[in-house]
């Protein structure tokens, strides 16, 4: 069945997306934080300065202190003093010369003995370690804010997704696996969370650091950087091919764990009819073929993330080799490289750049994978996000002054489809307190009937009024407040007995929830609980029998205390003898409210003001009972069907009691 | 009653190495895990070559400059002399200068083909160590779903389907990024501070045990951090799966949410859920807050140790700039896995607080399971017994069911009567061992249901359960779940059976007619048709009907009251009994109370005996 269930999900097709589309997108998100995030660009670009000039004086530890030191053994003969004194004044222009013209930070003094070369050399090394230390206080704060910010975004993600379930109203999940939506707020965001707080400080910080030491490399030397990052454009192109081929791959397999997703949502959800049908082989066998076409899918997304890091490193090396060996070449024979000349400490630190370079972008290429399927994730979100409401309130739509209960149908037509109408030329009015009992066969549009007057659905063609004002023109919020629904499959959450029948009013007191409950005879059974109103109930109300499910579906309608009231077959699966006590309690319920029921019971057509009979999306009959009956039309047949097998059974029942009465 | 409070829905045993079990389901792929860490090993030993082949060329430049330096500025004289003091060949200063652009370009050349093989096997380790990874996430899943399907109804009465699906598709999630990234980088790292560190003390044993203290440090951190983190990313992963388990209700009971216009309390509510998880996550971030710079700093200070102690050895003239280089080349090889410390160390407390959390539902004890050399169900006649059946669900004291005894002789009907929660579905729900009993036996023609297969005993036992459940898939899938076997006229049979044929043809795609996640397209009334047609096509020995016909209109429950009293035949049958005509009809009438059979007999028998049973009888008569 999953793979049925692929082609289900088929509907969404891949399409190709521009992933500026994405990021603006994210951006969006990541804006409402512009004057954190401009904190935390300080204390990235503070941070990003120390990891430059970190090397840079690493290079003039080099450069300053040693090269010159171990110069002097050379020219100086003893201390050397005499002759890099020598030397210094012309290294502007001898190639010859070891120092560079970048020790702006200090030089030992041509007079130093080796202790001061010692000192001098110390100082500048813990100029170094003071720089990593508030770097790393930097890099900390940095991390934390940006997954503050990051958090915050996924929350606001989540609660936009959430948000939009409701938006869309009851069509959409008609079409759609809730196992599809939950993973993408599950696993989707999840994508997201893994490159949002560390991820995107290290890209970040890593780009910046990219940016700078490429520019540094510029002010020391053009000629010299242009030779460093001769491998730089082969890394945008990888980058930029392998990404989207990755993206493209990532956008599949998210997909296949969407229908991952779908088969253990379903599955777990209807484990107990597996088992009554000991169908659990063949389902592990059939979640085993989409479960594979997930890791494929993934394993084929990873072809390409797993090659990026090891080109763009193979890439690095071959640009320190280029830096090396021009360099030296250059040195040796003793030429300027465009004017600029090249030394052997410039040598050294364009290797330490070289080397910083490859390091973020290690980093980067590293958390490539995560980001592509991040970015993924964050387009079937935006997909998501992005499914227009087919019902909304309208824009300035009103709150529904209280209902008194006129209800009328002007001429409804409403189709699911377009051009095949559930119902079409619907006229009705029903006055305050009237009880309106719709029968008919199954498939008749009963239910599409009720569905439409709570505004689940929009009618396609006349209107719906409610006091005179058509439900359209109000917030679904308001109107909805109003009417009570007892639904076909009671729905009850995984909370107290006490929280669910509150549902029906948030803000009732503990007694006003225990009188709902004595009003749909649900407070027997439930004080006959160990934990009273206070039982936790399982999934879906699991550890309740549906009688008792629809008992509190009752009571928290009764609690809700609606103007007007949908009943749809709700008294049909309680046992005979509870069946009579609700029977009772929805006669009270119903009085003085005006009410729509779906009848399946006598006693309830017979004390309906108006009984409609539905057949193809039609009113074809209406009136009392006994006028119905009287007519002998389509009514009268369907009694005679439907009914008449109540009417013998309770004259059996008559019977029966009569004999043992008798006896 | 399956009912549960919220704390004691997992137990959480206190254990450690839990990854280290799903990190042993390498183990099922020896070959492809052999070939990823040869290849690691080769990646690493040619990371651990470039600095040399930098050195190498440094050095010759160096050499070559200080040569030309010897050449050009030292007076002749004084040339040999100053060579020598540096260690270099007197004879042959001209000569290896003339060689050095030739000798730069095989350096340059030998850096290059060392880098092309560095990306290779660096690719293949990574690529071969992500397929591992989606092939232990894959294993990982189909256990858990395995698991799941074959747990017993009392733990799926304890468990939510939101948190399940957490651990199946988070958890499982997580344990791969550590066996794809985590795992790798920590392998990685290790091998890479091995190597490194046997160069260095070759290279230089004063220098390297500067160097040394740094590693227990870091390790100690590791230790702490991986120990705190833990915890904190558990309680990341409970605080999701509540969030999870309201957006699985809201999901599923939208109509309900939509009905009452709850959505600005859901939207609180899953508000409430989503902030709360963000707190821990932040929580989470905090910690790392201090682990993430720290490492890097210990990494970082520790280089500015070094270069401090080589500094002072170089203007000593205990050390060569060339050595100096090439040892602070590689010491980057012992800071750079220590500045990944922390990724491994969050990615490794994550796994390990997932790992915990799979593997709860891999160890969970079955309650109803195949004993040890149970046996087939031979084909059954159909007498099934009860004796002295006493049920309570877990952890919960008072019994559902009391010393229920009776027989039902094959080709019976059984009609349970009792109020709503007297134990009917208790009863039903013993016989295909959704649960066992906790005293007494079930039997079904002599055989304890215990001693033989689950398969065996289910598939002669036709169900229609008080929900109907059906699967997203065409109708005739559906019909067909029971048996995926059966041919196109055996489904057409079963569904004309359940009054289900007519609509079915009705629709455009007929038996092909996809159904929408638990029937969503279908009305209620169908989709129970539906379910009998399933239970049907079973063609079993014992038909059980909880709330069979329920909601269906009464035209069509006529129409599947009347199949149904064709299909009873010859089948022993238990239904729990809304309409007093099937009760009338039964061999035999149990009637329930508070767990305990009350009253039996037929029903002449009951009106004349049981004032419960007339009373019950009666409340029907006052409508």
């Amino acid at each position: 069945m999953l793979n049925r269930q692929a082609e289900f999900l088929g509907i969404e097709v891949i399409k190709a997306r521009d992933v500026r589309v994405t990021l603006k997108r994210f951006w969006d998100y990541f804006g409402r934080h512009k004057l954190l995030l401009l904190l935390v660009a300080v204390f990235v670009v503070a941070g990003t300065w120390a990891q430059v000039i970190i090397p840079d004086l690493t290079g003039q530890v080099v450069d300053c202190y040693l090269q010159p030191v171990v110069s002097g053994f050379l020219t100086g003969g003893t201390q050397g003093i005499e002759g890099t004194q020598g030397t210094d004044s012309s290294s502007q222009s001898s190639p010859s010369s070891l120092s560079s013209a970048n020790c702006w930070y200090t030089t030992p003094d041509a007079d130093a003995g080796r202790d001061q070369v010692i000192q001098g050399l110390a100082g500048l090394i813990l100029l170094i370690g003071g720089l990593y230390v508030g770097a790393a206080v930097f890099s900390g704060f940095q991390f934390y804010l940006m997954t503050w910010a990051g958090q915050t975004v996924l929350r606001d993600l989540r609660a936009d997704i959430f948000r939009h379930i409701h938006q869309l109203g009851l069509s959409y999940f008609t079409t759609h696996e809730a196992g599809d939506v939950m993973s993408r707020l599950t696993n989707d965001t999840d994508t997201i969370n893994q490159v949002i707080g560390f991820g995107l400080v290290s890209v970040v910080q890593g780009v910046l650091l990219i940016v700078w030491i490429v520019y540094t490399m510029f002010t020391k030397s053009v000629a010299y950087a242009l030779i460093s990052l001769v491998t730089l454009p082969l890394m945008f192109i990888t980058t930029q091919w392998f990404s989207n081929q990755a993206r493209k791959a990532f956008r599949r397999a998210r997909q296949e764990m969407g229908s991952v997703n779908a088969g253990l949502q379903e599955n777990i959800a209807a484990v107990r009819e597996t088992q009554a049908f000991s169908r659990e082989e063949e389902n592990i066998e059939l979640f085993r073929v989409s479960n594979a076409a997930n890791r494929d899918a993934n394993v084929r997304a990873q072809v390409f993330t797993s090659a990026l890091a090891p080109t763009l490193e193979a890439l690095s090396y071959v640009s320190l080799a280029v830096v090396a060996g021009v360099g030296g070449f250059l040195i040796l024979t003793g030429q300027d490289l465009w004017g600029t000349t090249v030394s052997l400490g410039l040598i050294v630190t364009f290797i330490a750049y070289t080397q910083q370079f490859n390091r973020p972008v290690q980093q980067i290429a590293l958390l490539w994978t995560n980001i592509q399927s991040a970015i993924a994730g964050g387009e079937r979100i935006f997909d998501f996000l992005d499914v227009e409401p087919d019902l909304s309130d309208k824009p300035g739509a009103q709150v529904m002054p209280p209902i008194q209960g006129h209800v009328q149908f002007e001429d409804v037509r409403a189709e699911y489809n377009r051009g095949e109408p559930v119902l079409r030329g619907i006229c009705l009015e029903a006055r305050p307190g009237q009880t309106i009992a719709i029968v008919g066969p199954t498939g008749a549009g009963k239910t599409t009937m009720i569905n439409l007057l709570a505004r689940f659905y929009d009618v396609t063609g006349g209107r719906i009024t409610i006091d005179g004002v058509d439900v359209r023109d109000v917030t679904q919020a308001s109107l909805r407040q109003q009417i009570g629904i007892v639904l076909q499959d009671t729905f009850l959450f995984s909370d107290t007995i006490l929280n669910n029948i509150r549902y029906g009013r948030l803000e009732a007191t503990d007694e006003e929830v225990i009188e709902a409950a004595k009003l749909a005879h649900a407070d027997s059974f439930i004080s006959r609980l160990p934990e009273g109103y206070q039982t936790v109930l399982g999934e879906r109300g699991s550890g309740l029998s549906q009688g008792q499910r629809q008992l509190l579906a009752i009571a928290r309608v009764a609690l809700a205390n609606p103007r007007i009231l949908i009943l749809d077959e709700a008294t049909s699966s309680v046992d005979t003898r509870t069946e009579r006590q609700i029977q009772a309690a929805l006669d009270e319920l119903l009085h003085g409210r005006t009410s729509f029921v779906i009848a399946h019971r006598l006693s309830t057509i017979r004390h309906a003001d108006q009984v409609l009979v539905l057949d193809q999306g039609q009113i074809i009959e209406r009136g009392r009972h006994d006028e119905l009956l009287a007519a002998g039309g389509f009514y009268h047949d369907l009694y005679m069907s439907q009914f008449r097998r109540q009417i013998e059974e309770e004259e059996e029942v008559v019977a029966a009691a009569e004999w043992v009465m008798g006896d | 009653m399956q009912l549960t409070t919220r704390n004691t829905r997992f137990q959480r045993p206190a254990a450690r190495g839990q990854l280290g079990r799903a990190i042993r389901y390498l183990g099922n792929y020896p070959r492809l895990t052999l070939y990823a860490a040869v290849a690691l090993l080769i990646a690493t030993a040619a990371q651990l070559a470039v600095p040399q082949l930098v050195e190498n060329i440094i050095e010759t430049i160096t050499s070559n400059t200080v040569r030309q330096t010897i050449l050009t500025q030292v007076p002749e004289g004084m040339q040999g002399a100053a060579a020598e003091r540096l260690g270099l060949d007197p004879t042959t200063l001209q000569l290896s200068l003339d060689n050095a652009p030739r000798a730069l370009l095989i350096a340059g050349v030998i850096i290059v083909a060392f880098a092309i093989a560095r990306g290779l096997f660096s690719f293949v380790q990574t690529y071969l160590s992500q397929n591992l990874s989606q092939y232990i996430a894959f294993d990982l899943r189909n256990d858990l779903f395995a698991k799941i399907q074959r747990l017993s109804f009392s733990y799926h009465d304890r468990n939510q389907t939101g948190q399940l699906m957490v651990r199946a598709t988070d958890d499982v999630e997580r344990l791969r990024l550590f066996i794809g990234q985590g795992l790798l980088l920590a392998l990685q790292a290790l091998v890479l501070l091995v190597g490194t560190l046997v160069i260095l003390f070759l290279t230089n044993l004063k220098l390297t045990l500067i160097v040394l203290p740094i590693l227990p440090l870091s390790l100690i951190i590791f230790v702490i951090f991986g120990a705190v983190t833990q915890p904190l990313f558990q309680e990341v992963q409970i605080r999701l799966s509540r969030v999870n388990t309201t957006l699985q209700e809201n999901l599923a009971g939208i109509k309900v949410v939509k009905a009452f216009a709850r959505e600005p309390h859901e939207k609180q509510r899953f508000g409430r859920g989503i902030d709360s998880l963000r707190e821990q996550m932040l929580k989470v971030s905090r910690t790392m807050t201090f682990l993430f710079p720290l490492v890097f700093l210990i990494a970082n200070v520790g280089q500015a140790l070094i270069l401090y102690y080589g500094g002072v050895e170089i203007v000593e003239g205990q050390l060569t700039l060339g050595e100096w280089q090439k040892f602070s080349l590689y010491l980057i090889y012992i800071f750079l896995p220590l500045g990944q410390l922390g990724f491994i160390i969050s990615l490794m407390a994550q796994a390990a607080a997932s790992a915990q959390r799979i593997f709860e539902i891999l160890d969970a004890k079955n309650e109803v399971e195949n004993k040890p050399g149970a046996v087939a169900l031979d084909e059954i006649d159909g007498r099934v017994a009860f004796e002295n059946v006493t049920f309570r669900y877990f952890g919960s004291g008072e019994a559902v069911l009391r010393n229920v005894s009776f027989t039902a002789e094959p080709g019976q009907t059984i009609a349970l009567l009792g109020a709503t929660g007297s134990g009917k579905t208790t009863i039903i729900n013993l016989m295909p061992r959704f649960y066992d009993v906790s005293e007494g036996r079930v039997l079904i023609d002599g055989q304890d249901v215990r001693d033989v297969t689950l398969d065996s005993l289910r598939r002669q036992i036709g169900i229609v359960l008080q929900e109907t459940t059906l699967f997203s898939g065409t109708i005739r899938d559906n019909i067909a779940f029971g048996r995926p076997e059966a041919s196109d006229e055996e489904i057409v049979a079963a569904a004309q059976a359940a009054a289900a044929h007519d609509f079915i043809t009705s629709f455009p795609q007929g038996y092909d007619t996809l159904v929408g996640e638990r029937g969503s397209t279908l009305s209620g009334g169908q989709k129970q048709r539906i379910a009998i047609a399933r239970a049907l096509l079973l063609n079993p020995r014992i038909l059980i009907m909880d709330d069979s016909t329920s909601s269906v209109d009464l035209n069509t429950e006529y129409q599947i009251q009347k199949a149904l009293d064709r299909l009873m035949q010859g089948r022993t049958s238990f239904v729990i009994a809304q309409r007093i005509s099937t009760v009338i009809n039964a061999d035999q009438i149990l009637v329930l109370d508070r767990g305990g059979i009350v009253a039996r007999g037929t029903h002449e028998e009951l009106l004349e005996d049981s004032p419960i049973y007339a009373e019950i009888y009666h409340s029907q008569l006052e409508k």
